[in-house]
């Protein structure tokens, strides 16, 4: 890069930063900048100017509605990716992955005895009814209640920032995503609600990313199995 | 969901836009109370309409929203770059809009003097402080510098429309706009001395 070549682009540099460049000049100028340490250097000195002038405006007060208008269109679009994650993959296929298989048969065996273990006898004529094991450090426990139950966790072992519990169900063959994520408080306990356990065969929850996923994505936490 | 609303509004901007990358709405809606305001003013500012305004700020914040990730904090403040989308937004809209006149005066006697009791927390006594010290900064300016820099940041036109808007040659449009930002840096270089 020589002189009179800085030079030339030099004196865009204001007029880039202000967004005033041509249309046209704007590849060429950005390729210089690319190659250009002198520009570059000039640019973060000259940037906390140009960030000055949105800040000297007149303040308007924002109307309201702008914010309930713009919560309601983000919280239908979590809405739509949720109900988009839903219908998940078939819970034969899922349980197809070889380590994913053997960890979830283990886990229903384990579910099964733990109900023969732990039921409390309850459910006739809608009553509430309750299923309630061990497992490894986390006590678990299914309380159903009408059409819906809530599932009870105690011994969570707190989450990474960027992770959630995505509770599943598996119902007639199919895996559906528990719409609720839910996280566990600091005494370890975590709880989310089911509101249809309608033919509901067995109940897990993994850890996922925060927003949850459209699938299982790890091993399950726990798994329960439920009787019909 | 008031929990999470109260570790949100602990976080600072950077660390809020990688909740805002994975939709999380409080996240979200906690960006939004801390810049929505200077947004909106910035959005009116250009558009000179409320109606507008308001349509702009929407649509902006919700492309954050729905590209949370483009943030780079290598390349600013989340503030700065939320506002960067806002005005390139209303400048868009006012290309769309033919034959809109922008304003020509920064309106200095009058920055920030509306805001809500409610916002004048200490982070806003600061924020108002700054900021006058900024307006002392741009006041500085001769007109001439001034003018093109307003031309060109908050009525969205290039140097060469400004050449013939003031007829004046390109060559002298630039020159002004550079030293106009090398004076309020240096303005706000002494502040910070």
């Amino acid at each position: 890069m020589n002189v009179s070549d800085h030079k030339r682009w030099s004196e865009d540099l204001a007029a880039y930063m202000l967004g005033a460049l041509d249309a046209d000049e704007v590849a060429g100028f950005e390729r210089h900048l690319e190659g250009c340490e002198r520009c570059q250097e000039e640019m973060r000195w000259l940037e906390p100017a140009v960030a000055t002038l949105p800040e000297v405006v007149e303040r308007q007060e924002a109307p309201p509605q702008l914010r309930e208008t713009l919560m309601a269109e983000v919280r239908e679009d979590v809405r739509e990716a949720e109900s988009r994650a839903a219908p998940a993959r078939s819970w034969r296929q899922w349980l197809l992955k070889p380590a994913m298989g053997l960890a979830v048969v283990a886990l229903l065996v384990a579910g099964v005895v733990g109900y023969e273990v732990g039921k409390d006898g309850g459910g006739e004529g809608g009553a509430p009814s309750t299923i309630e094991r061990q497992e490894g450090p986390l006590t678990v426990k299914m309380v159903s209640e009408g059409d819906g139950g809530t599932l009870h966790l105690s011994g969570v072992e707190q989450l990474p920032p960027d992770k959630v519990l995505e509770a599943w169900v598996e119902r007639e063959g199919e895996v559906e995503a528990v719409p609720a994520l839910f996280v566990p408080d600091r005494n370890g306990q975590a709880e989310t609600r089911i509101t249809d356990m309608s033919g509901v065969a067995t109940v897990m929850v993994t850890e996922e990313p925060r927003g949850g996923s459209d699938q299982p994505t790890g091993e399950p936490i726990m798994t329960m199995s439920v009787p019909q | 969901m008031a929990v999470r609303r109260e570790k949100a509004e602990r976080l600072a901007d950077e660390e809020l836009m990688p909740l805002v990358g994975r939709k999380d709405p409080e996240a979200f809606a906690v960006l939004y109370d801390r810049h929505g305001g200077a947004a909106y003013s910035l959005s009116y500012r250009i558009v000179g309409d409320r109606a507008a305004a308001e349509e702009v700020t929407q649509e902006a914040f919700i492309s954050v929203w729905r590209s949370g990730a483009r943030f780079d904090a290598a390349r600013g403040s989340v503030r700065s770059w939320l506002l960067s989308v806002v005005r390139n937004r209303a400048i868009d809209f006012l290309r769309s809009r033919a034959g809109k006149a922008p304003k020509l005066t920064f309106d200095d006697d009058s920055v920030l003097e509306q805001r809500p009791a409610e916002e004048r927390t200490d982070e806003e006594a600061l924020r108002r402080e700054t900021a006058a010290e900024l307006r002392g900064a741009i006041g500085k300016l001769p007109g001439e510098q001034s003018k093109v820099i307003e031309l060109a940041y908050f009525g969205g036109f290039s140097h060469s429309e400004i050449s013939r808007i003031l007829g004046l040659p390109m060559g002298t449009v630039k020159g002004r706009m550079r030293l106009g930002l090398e004076k309020i840096r240096g303005e706000l270089a002494e502040g910070l001395a």
